[in-house]
């Protein structure tokens, strides 16, 4: 299966009040067709349990329409609430950007 | 144990103020906290606060400010959340709530994240002066 990748990119601080924003890209992307979702951390400085949430949902979302979430980019402090909450087991986590593209796919 | 920095600062109830908690709590910061404790702290200050907006301050107005206190000693940071809204018996919530298994779905995890972070975690009505949540956490020692 060819992936048609999709590249969201959150900004600032992801939390309680960027969720209905963020969940609404991640709707769009899956309309759209995207069958591959790649959430690009790099511009994010901040995520709280209300924004993992989102991406818990979103997860849930993307996955019922057949499609594969992927994260790439996270500082450590965004590492340190995946470990807490085991959620890096879940996630498909890469380091950059360039990882993503050399492991699971070309960004055209 | 000495108190080597204390700060104070009040923001309204409004889940925009994160910024501006999380910029101000960084006056506390010190150069020997354990990078991860001090993560965690960051974190942990944010689901109080946000908790304190988004739950005891539900039905006030934004205008009711959260008074924000952190005092750094040299193995513990303790940060004080104080609120003016109802009492709330926060062991007994996270009792109900440890019997659920967690998800992490949608919301109503930051107390869980909380717990796994502070190793002291207060909740108490005081007369006169409001609710005040008390996370206290002790620094690692490897990585100092």
């Amino acid at each position: 299966m060819s992936l048609v990748v999709q590249v969201i990119k959150p900004e600032g601080i992801l939390d309680g009040t960027k969720t209905d924003q963020f969940r609404q890209e991640i709707n769009d992307s899956v309309n759209t067709g995207a069958n591959a979702i790649l959430v690009d951390f790099s511009n994010v400085t901040f995520m709280d349990s209300s924004g993992l949430g989102a991406l818990v949902l979103s997860l849930k979302t993307i996955r019922n329409a057949n499609a594969k979430l992927f994260i790439c980019s996270i500082n450590e402090q965004i590492k340190m609430l995946f470990e807490l909450t085991s959620m890096d087991r879940v996630f498909e986590i890469f380091s950059s950007l360039e990882e993503f593209e050399q492991k699971v796919a070309k960004l055209s | 144990m000495n108190v080597l920095k204390k700060i104070q600062f009040k923001v309204d109830s409004n889940l925009q103020e994160l910024e501006s908690v999380l910029s101000q709590f960084n006056q506390i910061y010190d150069d020997f906290i354990p990078n991860q404790d001090w993560l965690k702290c960051k974190l942990a200050l944010a689901e109080g606060f946000t908790n304190a907006v988004r739950h005891a301050h539900k039905e006030l107005s934004t205008e009711i400010q959260v008074t924000i206190e952190a005092v750094l000693r040299s193995t513990t940071l303790e940060i004080y959340i104080w609120d003016l809204g109802n009492p709330f018996d926060l062991n007994q919530y996270i009792k109900e709530q440890s019997n659920n298994n967690h998800h992490w779905l949608g919301s109503g995890k930051g107390v869980a994240i909380l717990t796994q972070i502070a190793d002291r975690l207060e909740y108490k009505h005081i007369e006169e002066k409001g609710n005040c949540l008390l996370i206290v956490k002790e620094f690692s020692q490897g990585e100092r």
